[in-house]
């Protein structure tokens, strides 16, 4: 069975859902609005200013993770969805593949353009503060900043395949990137950097502040992503549908 | 729909020694029967005796505990555009709400690159033309089924299976899937459909397997497992019951009167009640053999079943 159907069909199974698209629009809002307001602060304007320009994405990732689960759980409610599509795909490597490569590619190319867009946006707020950005640090932090959305996003959907549950993954996922990696994190120090969602965040600093470099950091998060997905592979090969 | 299929190219389903197991549960328990194409095979049993687990196996959903069960020999995971072999209706809710019946099927559509024209086609076919643009929260239970059998036949495949159908249909529905299960048949094609409705699977069904708790309790012909469970009778109605009675009782039969004024005369030929009466000049005003329900052929399989297990836990 070829991939390039089954990618098609999980495509037209993101376009299809209105709710989806709606998760994807907000992710755009949200993190394009948090930057242009943030670099307004005056208080701000001592920071990096690439951080500055892209804090959006913070709120973008809660985005991010909800499209990511939400694209796997429409699978796993009330009369199994799963089921149909895996009588459809039984190969379930290739078939979870597949959504997985839909939701990457869907979410880093919106992602791609509201990093982008945060970053214009933040860079005219910040003003002469930005001056000191290279060209080669904005182009890092808006591409590094999407495939960040990006990996989130299908670690979220990994979690989910594992949990096969929408609900129970966004309850873990969003209190931890908006309290326990901030609380939990200042306390832990070095240990912190390798939480998936900080350190996948120094890639949108122009001055890497803890012990990971910015593609390295990215990496750790990569890290995290491949593991969320492996152990939902395992789960849905393994057990029954 | 697509061309006729010969018997040759076609797909029986074979289950061989099928168990499985949910914990200590069995819900498929020793499973081994064959379904064959060409005829409609109703797939029989109470909620609850396993013919759910039993096409799920068949799909290659649920992992069995043991044993196998094959699609013209292969395991369904190995074939390779399976939505053209196998045509399968599980849950008429696996349909999301927030999508249109026709982006639903066009999605399953898209795995095997099956065209639009296709989609419309089965739209048409299961009459959801009309409501194809609607989203599926908006339909009835009725028009769910109706769309999940749309989708079992996306792929024109050779084998059919569809569990529980009739659920929620009105009557027309009922009517449509009876005279669609046939035609399937008679194209050609293998067709297994769950029920446990009685008088539905008599309506339909060729040929039957019947589970109780996991177990087969029976892979026969419709007529002969009716006939070998239910004892032939002749229906009688007459303007004289005293002299019915009495000649009926002086050549050794024990009939029965009902409170609507007919008799039943058991382990009885048409002939010979007919012969008789005439004889006798008893004045009949309905003479008619009493056929066999398949309910009445099922309940005396189940009560064996359960005498069964009775004295098997006993022993």
């Amino acid at each position: 069975m070829p991939f390039a159907p089954v990618f098609r069909s999980e495509w037209l199974k993101i376009r299809t859902v209105r709710s989806l698209l709606a998760t994807l629009l907000v992710l755009f809002a949200a993190t394009t609005a948090f930057s242009a307001l943030a670099t307004l602060d005056p208080e701000d304007q001592d920071a990096d200013p690439l951080f500055a320009a892209l804090s959006g994405t913070a709120l973008g990732q809660i985005a991010a993770i909800t499209f990511g689960s939400l694209a796997v759980s429409a699978e796993y409610r009330e009369g199994a969805a799963v089921r149909l599509s895996l009588t459809a795909v039984p190969r379930r490597g290739l078939w979870f593949a597949a959504k997985a490569a839909a939701i990457a590619a869907v979410v880093l190319v919106v992602a791609l353009v509201t990093s982008l867009t945060a970053l214009l946006a933040g860079l005219a707020g910040l003003g002469d503060a930005a001056d000191g950005l290279t060209t080669a640090d904005q182009v890092r932090g808006v591409v590094g900043g999407a495939v960040y959305l990006t990996l989130m996003a299908l670690f979220a959907a990994g979690l989910a395949t594992l949990l096969r549950s929408g609900m129970a993954t966004l309850s873990v996922l969003i209190p931890f990137v908006l309290i326990v990696s901030f609380v939990i994190g200042d306390a832990l120090g070095a240990v912190a950097d390798f939480m998936p969602d900080r350190a996948g965040q120094t890639v949108l600093r122009s001055v890497p502040e803890g012990t990971l470099g910015p593609w390295t950091g990215l990496g750790v998060t990569a890290c995290w992503t491949a593991a969320a997905l492996l152990a939902g592979a395992w789960r849905l090969r393994r057990q029954d549908a | 729909m697509g061309p006729v299929h010969h018997a040759d190219a076609m797909t029986s389903i074979d289950v061989r020694d099928l168990t499985k197991e949910y914990g200590t549960r069995r819900a498929v328990d020793d499973l081994t029967f064959t379904v064959p194409p060409g005829r409609v095979t109703g797939f029989l049993g109470p909620n609850g005796a396993g013919k759910s687990t039993t096409m799920r196996l068949v799909l290659g959903l649920d992992h069995p505990t043991s044993g196998a069960a094959a699609l013209g020999g292969r395991p369904y995971a190995s074939l390779r555009e399976p939505l053209r072999t196998v045509g399968a209706l599980l849950d008429p809710g696996a349909a999301l709400g927030s999508r249109t019946g026709r982006d639903h099927l066009r999605i399953l559509a898209a795995t095997h690159r099956i065209p639009d024209r296709r989609v419309a086609e089965v739209l048409e076919e299961t009459g959801l033309a009309p409501a194809a643009r609607r989203r599926v929260r908006t339909y009835s239970l009725g028009m769910r089924q109706r769309l999940g059998i749309a989708a079992a036949l996306l792929g024109d495949p050779e084998v059919v299976m569809l569990d529980e159908p009739s659920n929620g249909l009105d009557p027309e529905g009922i009517v449509w899937i009876r005279g669609l299960l046939r035609r399937l048949a008679d194209e050609g094609r293998t067709v297994l459909v769950s029920s446990h409705l009685m008088n539905e699977t008599a309506s339909f069904a060729d040929h039957l397997v019947v589970l109780g708790r996991g177990r087969l309790l029976a892979d026969t012909s419709l007529r002969e497992f009716i006939d070998a469970r239910v004892r032939p009778a002749v229906r009688v109605r007459t303007s004289d019951p005293d002299a019915l009675e009495n000649v009926l009782a002086r050549h050794g039969h024990q009939a029965v009167r009902h409170p609507d004024g007919h008799w039943t005369v058991p382990d009885a030929r048409l002939d010979d009640i007919g012969r008789l009466a005439s004889a006798e000049g008893v004045p009949l005003l309905e003479l008619a053999a009493a056929e066999g329900t398949l309910e009445q052929a099922y309940l005396d399989l189940t009560a064996a079943e359960t005498e069964f297990v009775t004295q098997s836990q006993e022993a």
